[in-house]
């Protein structure tokens, strides 16, 4: 079940995270990345100022925030419908689905998309959703469907009904694969909001590309640098928030 | 019980697969106000490649062809719906490919007509509908191909589709159609770059199972190893491969002997760093998972036969674990596949130059020509390492 996910986020550290993340923060700061590029050799250019930095930051943030929640919605929903008894049928097809959308990696979403609904924003977060609805459509499936029998059994005994056994004894438990996915997703909005630069969003992926394209190592530094922060640090409070959630579910 | 509610569903499901073939390639319901531009049209013919062309709906595009392809599709799905079965499914699938290749070669015949007496520059692309019309016939041919049983059909029916269309490519019936043109006049070109990404790619793979072959001899760094991939997997693949070119132009400039022995800042070097980093955590977690394969007991009873570590490496570990090692195998090679597409940022050229080039031109037809054969080889190599998969799993099932 987790060798079919497309990325697999490490094991529960959300301090080691949050650290990484800062420490790339600071590099991405204009005064640090260029004394990193100086120490690199490269000739001091004009490097990406505080408030530019930041707003690209908020923009590509926003952006992967709009996209992660429309992929965590639509996935875990799809995912608890898939998983109810009607649907027995239908679980063969989310496989081959699953298998056929990772097939199409981000960036050729991005650019099919662009000629039907034009530049920015709008294909960026088709790629988001497109790609990244899979992960978490296959984690809440194989989540929820390694709930052992005896436990909804037990819980249908107890007398809750169907809603009940889901939100406190299935999800409960598929807890643990569904925030991985949610990771993965998470990662890859990030990762995608930053190819939305090629398809001319104004996000952290904009330094880069346009610094790969007239060699200026400053912004391209930053860029990165701000752009995995960002990774890092989303990673990191979705698992401190997972970590919450999980406590405050078993001791109410 | 199931048998029940299946049979009124399935031909429900049928039916409304067939509306949407109609609703994509007759624009239907025909009786619109003629004055709206049709909802789908099967294709566009442009004053050039550049710019959005007139729709022309599908009984205008397809003529004659377009019975043909509702009444094969329809008589396809029908029996998929009513009958259970090997027999029927063959039956359904011979139909549907027919509808396809059906489809197929009535664009390119529409194509022709629509193009008679243009000027050289004018170009017929393939509108919505014709792109709708191919996903559920693609669909339904998959289920076909499930329904069947077949081992194996999976990878023949698209071999038999993909070359059926070659050989009618080549005998010029899709020669009208914008993307052959397009072809036509870029074939080297996209030729190379088709060939720099499966290097790219291969080469990454290559590289990346070196590495976690090397790395999984390190018996105590296995912990530190594990948390450093999954740490890479956190980094967004444009923001590793601009940091790479930072540091590798850096090393360049501290070591200028390196650029005699081929390293450069941008191309191929740097791309095949990025892309392997990537496949590192998948191939290592399938290789630690396939050695942990064999139950602990199997291996006990191996070592009191008296065998030793090496005969049970090659003789347990990694038959019994072949399946999973496969599996791994096949996840790092449609991840190296997708991002050999990103090389091209860097210089290292591929198939996702010619994207690229198509997204700055703003050219449909350009774009389609990289990411077409992007996806194809993705899911190609998806198809059959999942078939080796799965042989590699009934094999050791008893």
């Amino acid at each position: 079940m987790r060798s079919g996910t497309r990325r697999h986020p490490g094991g529960g550290r959300p301090l080691a995270l949050g650290l990484t993340g800062l420490a790339l923060a600071i590099l991405s700061l204009p005064q640090v990345a260029s004394a990193v590029a100086a120490g690199l050799g490269e000739t001091p250019r004009r490097a990406l100022d505080l408030p530019r930095l930041a707003a690209l930051a908020g923009q590509h943030g926003f952006l992967a925030g709009i996209g992660f929640g429309l992929v965590a919605l639509i996935g875990l929903a799809g995912g608890i419908l898939a998983t109810r008894a009607f649907a027995a049928p239908l679980r063969g097809a989310i496989d081959g689905l699953a298998a056929g959308a990772q097939a199409v990696p981000p960036v050729v979403i991005v650019a099919l998309a662009l000629p039907v609904l034009g530049f920015g924003f709008p294909p960026t977060l088709l790629a988001m959703v497109a790609y990244g609805i899979m992960p978490v459509l296959r984690g809440t499936v194989g989540g929820l469907g390694g709930v052992s029998r005896d436990a909804s059994d037990a819980a249908r005994a107890m007398g809750m009904n169907p809603v009940q056994i889901l939100l406190r004894v299935e999800l409960p438990l598929a807890a643990p694969v569904i925030v991985d996915s949610l990771r993965t997703a998470l990662v890859l909005a990030v990762a995608t909001a930053a190819l939305g630069a090629l398809a001319g969003a104004s996000t952290l992926g904009t330094p880069i590309v346009a610094g790969l394209q007239n060699q200026n190592t400053v912004p391209m530094l930053q860029g990165a640098a701000a752009t995995a922060s960002l990774a890092f640090l989303g990673d990191a409070a979705l698992l401190v928030l997972a970590g919450r959630l999980r406590r405050s579910s078993v001791c109410p | 019980m199931t048998a029940r509610w299946h049979r009124p569903l399935s031909l429900v499901a049928a039916l409304g697969w067939v509306c949407a073939l109609a609703a994509c390639l007759a624009a239907w319901p025909i009786s619109w106000p003629m004055s709206w531009p049709a909802p789908c049209p099967v294709l566009r013919l442009a004053a050039n490649r550049l710019v959005v062309g007139a729709a022309i709906a599908g009984p205008e595009g397809l003529g004659d062809w377009l019975g043909a392809i509702l009444g094969t599709g329809a008589l396809g799905a029908g029996l998929l719906a009513v009958k259970d079965g090997r027999p029927a499914a063959l039956i359904g699938l011979l139909l549907l490919s027919s509808a396809a290749f059906l489809l197929a070669l009535g664009l390119g015949a529409g194509a022709a007509r629509a193009m008679a007496g243009q000027p050289p520059a004018a170009r017929v692309g393939l509108g919505a509908g014709s792109w709708g019309a191919v996903a559920l016939l693609a669909g339904a041919i998959g289920l076909a191909v499930q329904r069947s049983r077949v081992p194996g059909l999976g990878i023949l029916v698209p071999i038999l589709l993909v070359g059926g269309l070659g050989v009618a490519g080549h005998r010029g019936a899709f020669d009208a159609l914008s993307l052959a043109v397009e072809y036509a006049a870029r074939r080297s070109d996209v030729n190379a770059a088709l060939l720099q990404h499966l290097v790219l790619a291969a080469g990454a793979l290559l590289l990346a199972g070196l590495v976690t072959l090397l790395l999984s001899l390190w018996r105590r760094g296995q912990g530190l190893v594990e948390a450093l991939m999954a740490g890479i997997q956190v980094v967004p693949a444009v923001a590793l491969l601009g940091a790479l070119v930072a540091l590798v132009s850096g090393l360049l400039r501290a070591v200028p002997a390196l650029r005699d022995l081929g390293l450069s800042a941008l191309g191929a070097g740097p791309a095949l760093i990025g892309i392997a980093a990537y496949l590192l955590l998948p191939l290592w977690r399938g290789l630690a998972t396939a050695l942990r394969a064999p139950d602990p007991a199997v291996i006990d009873a191996a070592t009191g036969l008296g065998l030793t570590a090496r005969q049970i490496l090659l003789r347990l570990r990694l038959p019994l674990g072949a399946p999973i090692l496969i599996g791994a195998l096949r996840v790092a090679a449609v991840q190296s596949l997708g991002l050999a597409t990103l090389g091209a940022l860097i210089g290292a050229g591929g198939l996702g130059r010619i994207v690229f080039d198509g997204m700055a031109q703003f050219a449909p037809d350009l774009i389609l020509l990289g990411a077409l054969p992007i996806v194809a080889l993705s899911l190609a190599t998806e198809r059959a390492l999942g078939l080796a998969e799965d042989a590699a799993r009934r094999r050791w099932r008893p």
